[in-house]
């Protein structure tokens, strides 16, 4: 495993902690534009995500990984669309999990 | 002081009086034991009339006398309602009504025991213990104006033992009436009089005949059963009479169909012979021992002109605060104000059947709240009407006849086959406790009895277990299977035997499905059905093996969980792998169902073969997994 460049899981609150920091979150599309996407995080966040989107379609959910510019703007290095059901309740609640009680577990 | 008892008393009643009304002591109170456990205890007195003395059974609405000591070994009593029956050539006094008239006495005279009398000769006479009730003009003329079918209330005339004796002298009556109009028909003749109206509470076994007036207060649908014996049907009504006695009524086949149409909720029967049997107490939640058995030679008379002494119902509600306390499985009546309602879920049962299941909220003036649960049919009917009422703003009193008490999560009330729901009914309780709920009940906050579903959308009863668990924690050993939820993947299936050959007919209902075997060319012999088919069914009976990160185990699967797990009917892989015999294609079949994560729900229960104790592992149901609940039970499992 590549632990060299370690993303971070974030939820919409949890960005600004990690400004100018590789970050992982997952968004739901709410609309996309060239070259940024604007998203609704986990926690009921709004999250622009610049760089060049991949190719349409974009399914409802969208991982992003990249570095946290603002607490509300990510760029991104890499998408993945993941599909269009997704419990975003665990995932929120493992943001908040893996910033929290069980840091230490996670790079 | 002296007090003279009835002379001869224990003959005449022996000879079929019941209108003497005579003075006895009680010699000896005996509790008669019973072999259920939760019936009711009976006492059995001996009496004398100084000079005869005889066993009686006493009616179980008299055991408060014994228990509180109004009556007592020794006490002189005036028998005020009775009957005495022939059993099995012996004669056996039952005691419906009596007074106490001296509390304690010494044994008076030197009684004995009241020998055998010469059966056959009594026959026409005892027939008289049997008068008919008043309303029977035509029957009974001649004995119309003692009849004691209502005796007066308890003690008209004597309560005060310091009265003298001869005070009630006059009530007595003429000793012994001869046999009514049928006298004339000679010697030895059925008796053909109806039977005499008595109270439900005073029904026993020892009784030849008799007739009880009651309201059916519910009725059951007729249900198919089949067992060793074969197929039947089988339905059961409640009855309630103007003392507050209450039975239920059973009865099979024939007698189910003859009865059933004219049996009408809240209508008032006049019910004759048919046998007394110890009550199911499994099924049957009635306050009474008894349950009577209907016969071809009983009878079931509509009462048009019933006067309303039957209550419509018994209820004997108890406020939700005491079902806190209350046993698991009890049967009780609660009633309450319906503050929320769930939508009905669809529930698959432990046999595999699947029902509905809707859970809605009761409070009440305890301070208390309940989860009620309702099944099956009452989830459709009541429970649309009553999603219906709350939906609108509207919170309507249910009053629950008959709701079983679960402790499974907290406590909560489950409808039964025989729970009857009346939704803002008529009656005083149900309006107090809509004014209460109106002026304020509403708003005041109520503690739940029932513990809150579940985190993660798990059903409240699902117990998760690991592989190994199952082993370590001994599961199945206990009287009871255990039911219990394992997330685990295929790792084997074994194919050299996969299904069976199944009986194809059908069971009234349901496919017999029990194993055929080849007769002669191509047909199918079913031992249960003793019939041949042309084609036989193949149901699944799959071992499969199973495995989590704690370790593996085998279980089986049957027909719809075979099916699940295989991603084919039984049918078809057996014609691929004998019929065509494409065993590469096969294989590949099964290959493709490996190791995949399910969710199964096990049904474990050891069982013996032989003198081998076996732990029997049987899936009854497969999931696939969810994995977005999955995470949400981890995580509450994190948390908690």
């Amino acid at each position: 495993m590549d632990t060299s460049s370690p993303s971070v899981f974030v939820n919409g609150a949890l960005m600004r902690r990690y400004v100018g920091q590789k970050v992982r979150t997952v968004i739901q599309v709410i609309g996309s534009d060239i070259g940024s996407v604007v998203g609704k995080s986990t926690d009921d966040l709004q999250i622009v995500v610049r760089g060049s989107s991949p190719t349409p379609p974009l399914t409802t959910y969208l991982e992003v990984i990249g570095i946290a510019e603002s607490d509300n703007a990510i760029r991104a290095e890499t998408w993945t669309n993941f599909g269009n059901s997704f419990g975003t309740h665990n995932y929120n609640e493992l943001c908040k999990l893996a910033n929290g009680e069980f840091k230490h577990l996670f790079i | 002081m002296p007090v003279s008892l009835t002379p001869n008393a224990i003959t005449a009643i022996n000879d079929g009086d019941v209108n003497l009304k005579p003075l006895l002591q009680v010699l000896e109170i005996k509790m008669i034991g019973r072999s259920q456990e939760r019936s009711q205890e009976r006492y059995r007195f001996l009496i004398s009339d100084g000079v005869s003395a005889q066993h009686a059974m006493v009616a179980v609405q008299l055991n408060d006398r014994v228990k509180s000591g109004q009556v007592e070994k020794g006490s002189i009593v005036q028998l005020i309602d009775y009957i005495c029956s022939d059993v099995k050539g012996r004669k056996l006094i039952v005691v419906l009504n009596m007074e106490t008239i001296v509390p304690h006495s010494e044994t008076i005279g030197n009684p004995t025991i009241f020998g055998e009398t010469d059966t056959e000769a009594q026959k026409p006479l005892s027939a008289v213990g049997n008068i008919p009730p008043p309303n029977r003009v035509v029957f009974n003329e001649p004995t119309a104006q003692h009849s004691v079918n209502r005796a007066p209330p308890r003690g008209v005339n004597i309560q005060n033992p310091a009265n003298s004796t001869p005070s009630f002298r006059p009530s007595v009556q003429p000793s012994y009436q001869p046999p009514a109009s049928y006298r004339n028909h000679g010697p030895i003749m059925k008796n053909e009089a109806p039977a005499r109206v008595i109270p439900i509470a005073a029904l026993n076994p020892y009784q030849g005949r008799w007739a009880i007036k009651a309201r059916v207060t519910a009725k059951g649908d007729i249900r198919r059963y089949n067992n060793a014996k074969g197929d039947g049907k089988v339905y059961s009504f409640d009855l309630l009479d103007s003392d507050g006695g209450e039975i239920r009524v059973t009865c099979f086949n024939a007698v189910a169909d003859r009865f059933y149409d004219v049996t009408e909720v809240g209508k008032v029967y006049l019910i004759s012979k048919g046998s007394l049997k110890p009550a199911q107490k499994n099924y049957n939640h009635l306050k009474n021992e008894w349950e009577i058995f209907l016969e071809s030679t009983s009878t079931v008379e509509l009462c048009p002109d019933e006067d309303g002494s039957i209550p419509r119902q018994q209820f004997s509600f108890r406020p939700i605060s005491d079902i806190e306390n209350a046993e698991n499985n009890t049967i009780l009546d609660v009633i309450g104000v319906v503050t929320s309602v769930n939508p009905s879920v669809p529930i698959l049962r432990k046999n595999g059947m699947e029902t509905h299941r809707r859970i809605l909220n009761l409070k009440d003036e305890s301070g208390k709240a309940v989860e009620v649960t309702l099944w099956g049919e009452f989830c459709n009917r009541d429970g649309r009407q009553l999603e219906e009422m709350v939906d609108s703003a509207f919170h309507p009193v249910l009053a629950i006849k008959a709701g079983k008490v679960s402790d499974f999560s907290g406590k909560s009330v489950g409808t039964i086959s025989s729970t009857q729901l009346f939704i803002n009914p008529d009656f005083p309780e149900a309006h107090k406790l809509r004014t209460w709920f109106d002026h304020g009940g509403k708003d005041t906050a109520s503690f739940s009895i029932s513990r809150d579903t579940m985190p993660g959308g798990v059903s409240r009863n699902e117990i998760r277990k690991s592989v190994s668990q199952i082993k370590e924690e001994g599961l199945g050993r206990s009287d009871k299977p255990d039911w219990i939820t394992v997330k685990a993947t295929i790792s084997f299936i074994k194919t050299d035997s996969f299904c069976y050959t199944a009986c194809p007919l059908m069971i009234g209902d349901k496919q017999c499905n029990k194993k055929v075997t080849r007769s002669g060319t191509n047909r199918w012999l079913c031992d249960r059905c003793n019939q041949e088919s042309d084609e036989c069914d193949y149901r699944y009976l799959l071992q499969v093996q199973i495995q989590d990160h704690t370790g593996l185990t085998w279980i089986t699967a049957f027909q719809e969980t075979g099916e699940e797990i295989m991603g084919c009917p039984a049918k078809k892989l057996y014609a691929l792998k004998y019929e065509l015999e494409k065993e590469e294609e096969f294989a590949e079949i099964v290959r493709d169902r490996l190791f995949h994560q399910y969710m199964l729900k096990l049904k474990i229960k050891e069982e013996s073969y032989g003198d081998e104790q076996r732990v029997k592992m049987t899936v009854v149901k497969v999931d696939k997994m969810n994995y977005t609940s999955e995470s949400k039970y981890m995580l509450d499992l994190l948390v908690r």
